[in-house]
């Protein structure tokens, strides 16, 4: 879409884009395609204008396609090098059997195939019913209404349907490569911000990683040492969450690493403690707030939350329900919800014993 | 808002007695407050046997002070709700937090404490072990390898070619009586810059800074500034292991004291921008996955730095295009039009960037550790506004892009095809 619309060249469009010392954001995803810009509340007319071009009238022509084409091979090439990359792209393709297994840019076989044609396919999916617009910072209401009629009010198109995720069974793999350190990512079984859970699941999580006090910082690496990075967060693929877990160490202390990593998860079902709660909850809080001052992370959620539940949230809406979840609230839900039986796949020069969740 | 109505900054900023800067830049729309020290070392300052010692101390500043151990004070950190992290670079180390307003003196007095740490010996050999997995960890990252063997090839014996991590055996042989020297030697209040963005009450917390500290005392700190004559270079790096080409170049650039260094941004921005030189050369032409091109003010001395990643096969062409670029704009100048745009970019995304507390910390501590200088983010606009045709044409008439160094990781086969490439 960048690389020419409404009668602008690519080269075209980055000027107009320098003019304005607007900041382009965005990209494909797994479900959505995302188009934002960072700007000055003056020139939103002129963006409006430019994003317009792009959204509505891109080119699309056949000589673009082959060095975009290019970049992508190159991108797919880059993961190869790449171990932490590389696992979870070949984890997400061991998970998923529908279409979410392959990686945003493709796959080497898929952009065999591609041509403008199947190009401009896709675009016909771009269409305004299921399309969000979501502006936060300084700007006047009815003037963006205004804007919004003049440079999308001719937008139409119905609205398309999603490939419903479909998940492989469970699975445990190894992939050999010669890096330095051996990576670990697994997968369990989550919760979607529709579920009533959403709230329990997230504390819960920050009980887990996130702060320097959290359980596997604490754990793996500031009392054994085992690893510098190790980190585990929710995933969300359509209606389905996830917990998803990483950890990097040397190839001998890989299987000890495991063993601490999924012991720290699994036991989570027996509750986390007061103490845990409040500091996962101001920690929450916290970033919450800081999330409100800055109008481009403002903006995303916005976005976000209409795609979650067709609704926005204010940040006091979020502050609410965080602070009144109760502990037995999270326990109960840990209780009822243990994260077990993970897909687990590991990378580095020789396989890793499965670590076999160790009791506390 | 425009740019031009953007209100004036007014800072507040006291030296105390003990030598210690502390600035403070309120903004009064701010939810939240950020702090940071900011310590003038970093692995420049390391002697031979220290290698990695500046990260190693920073690692070990999380593990407590004389009273409290470390998982005690991650707790206080938390229930702060404090995001908290540090940083090592060649040149500076920085400890940094932000949190709501109501929690800052507690924060401040945690955040103090790191200054100070316990170093105790059980905890320098565990933490070791961390830093043992962080060099593997960036052992598995090629752009990181890339640049960990330019830099020393570019800077030669000068320290700025220290490595901040360290390798195994140095960090393997670092000691707590070592670091404990080499504390005392850089942690000196006089050595230090406190900075505050955000929503703060300045008259307490400066009581507070003033009791926290009241036990530290200045000291001379030096730090070396060897004569240093850049020269071209090129090195080869087979690793059959990797699927693509990583080239990384130095060229010698401009200090932080140097008025010429905003037009080396901005000559930066109209090579290596989204709408720069490179980008259309080597990107849009889908030669290469990344062609980049920056330039980094340091202490007495700077640097132009370029990166390109391409097919291995593909690495001569992508090269010989990247230096063509450098030679045109080298010959011909720039255009009024791309100083224009590449101009109001940098202004603009400077402006939006720093709005909100915990990226303008950065901004203003480093800044005051660099120049001295109170910079407000409206006076980096008018600088990097101030930049005309005639100031980039200047520069590239030095002609910084004679001299390189040039660093390349990957295949072999491409590999060998460079070891033509002209010193």
């Amino acid at each position: 879409m960048w690389k020419g619309a409404g009668g602008l060249s690519a080269r075209g469009l980055a000027e107009a884009q320098d003019d304005l010392g607007l900041a382009r954001g965005g990209g494909a995803g797994f479900e959505h395609t995302r188009l934002s810009a960072n700007l000055l509340p003056d020139d939103l007319e002129s963006a409006f204008a430019l994003y317009a071009k792009v959204l509505l009238e891109p080119h699309l022509e056949g000589d673009d396609l082959e060095p975009l084409l290019e970049l992508s091979r190159q991108d797919l090439l880059s993961l190869e090098d790449s171990p932490p990359d590389k696992l979870f792209a070949e984890l997400r393709e061991r998970f998923y059997s529908s279409g979410h297994r392959d990686p945003v840019q493709g796959t080497l076989k898929s952009l065999e195939t591609l041509t403008p044609e199947t190009v401009r396919t896709m675009r016909t999916r771009h269409t305004p019913q299921g399309a969000t617009l979501a502006l936060a910072g300084t700007f006047d209401w009815t003037e963006v209404q205004r804007l919004a009629r003049k440079y999308f009010g001719g937008w139409t198109g119905e609205e398309v349907d999603l490939e419903p995720v479909v998940l492989e069974p469970r699975f445990e793999g190894h992939l050999e490569q010669d890096s330095h350190q051996t990576h670990l990512a697994l997968q369990y079984a989550g919760v979607h911000p529709r579920s009533s859970n959403w709230y329990a699941f997230i504390l819960a999580i920050n009980v887990l990683s996130g702060n320097s006090s959290s359980r596997l910082f604490a754990e793996v690496r500031e009392k054994r040492g085992l690893a510098y990075s190790v980190s585990a967060s929710s995933e969300l693929m359509g209606p389905l969450g996830f917990l998803s877990a990483y950890a990097g160490t040397t190839p001998e202390r890989a299987e000890e690493t495991l063993s601490v990593l999924r012991a720290e998860i699994e036991t989570l079902h027996r509750g986390v403690s007061a103490d845990e709660l409040e500091r996962s909850r101001i920690s929450l809080l916290s970033s919450l707030i800081q999330s409100g001052e800055s109008a481009r992370a403002r903006c995303s959620s916005l976005g976000r939350d209409y795609g979650w539940y067709g609704r926005t949230r204010t940040l006091e809406e979020v502050e609410t329900a965080l602070r009144g979840v109760k502990l037995e609230q999270v326990n109960t839900f840990l209780e009822g919800h243990p994260f077990e039986n993970p897909s687990i796949l590991t990378l580095g020069k020789s396989a890793v014993s499965r670590g076999v969740a160790v009791m506390r | 808002m425009t740019l031009e109505t953007i209100s004036e900054t007014a800072f507040d900023f006291v030296t105390l007695e003990n030598g210690l800067t502390v600035i403070g830049e309120a903004q009064p729309q701010a939810r939240s407050v950020a702090l940071g020290y900011f310590v003038r070392t970093g692995a420049r300052d390391e002697g031979p046997p220290e290698g990695g010692l500046s990260h190693f101390l920073e690692h070990m500043a999380f593990k407590g002070d004389a009273r409290v151990d470390a998982l005690e004070l991650n707790r206080r950190f938390d229930a702060l709700g404090a995001s908290v992290n540090a940083f090592t670079g060649e040149e500076v180390t920085a400890y940094h937090a932000a949190t709501l307003p109501e929690h800052a003196p507690e924060l401040l007095e945690l955040l103090t404490g790191l200054l100070r740490p316990a170093l105790r010996l059980d905890d320098f050999e565990l933490e070791k072990a961390v830093i043992l997995e962080e060099i593997e960890m960036y052992d598995d990252m090629p752009e990181s390898r890339l640049f960990d063997l330019l830099r020393p090839q570019f800077y030669g014996g000068h320290p700025l070619g220290n490595s901040v991590l360290g390798s195994r055996s140095s960090v393997a042989a670092l000691t707590p009586e070592a670091m404990l020297e080499y504390h005392t030697r850089r942690y000196s209040p006089n050595n230090l810059v406190l900075a505050f963005v955000g929503k703060y009450d300045w008259e307490a917390l400066l009581e507070q800074v003033r009791a926290l500290t009241a036990g530290w005392s200045p000291q001379t700190v030096g730090r070396s500034y060897p004569d240093f004559v850049p020269r071209s270079s090129v090195t080869l790096h087979p690793d059959p292991n990797l699927s693509r080409a990583l080239l990384g170049m130095m060229f010698p650039g401009f200090k932080a004291t140097d008025p010429r260094r905003l037009a080396s941004s901005v000559l930066a921005e109209i090579l290596g921008g989204e709408n720069g030189r490179l980008h259309w050369a080597l990107l849009d032409t889908g030669l290469a996955d990344e062609a980049s091109f920056s330039h980094q003010d340091g202490d007495g001395l700077g640097h132009f730095e370029g990166f390109l990643s391409c097919d291995f096969e593909r690495a001569a062409q992508c090269l010989e295009i990247y230096d063509g670029v450098l030679e045109q704009i080298t010959r011909e100048g720039v255009g009024e039009a791309e100083v224009r745009r590449a101009k109001n970019k940098l202004a603009v995304s400077t402006a939006l960037r720093d709005d909100t507390p915990y990226p303008r910390l950065f901004a203003l501590g480093l800044e005051y550790l660099y120049t001295a200088q109170r910079v407000s983010t409206e006076d980096i606009v008018r600088q990097v506004r101030a930049v005309t045709l005639e100031k980039v044409n200047t520069l590239l008439e030095l002609k910084p892009f004679s001299i390189r160094a040039l660093t390349a990781l990957g295949q072999i086969k491409a590999l060998e095809v460079h070891s033509n490439v002209k010193d």
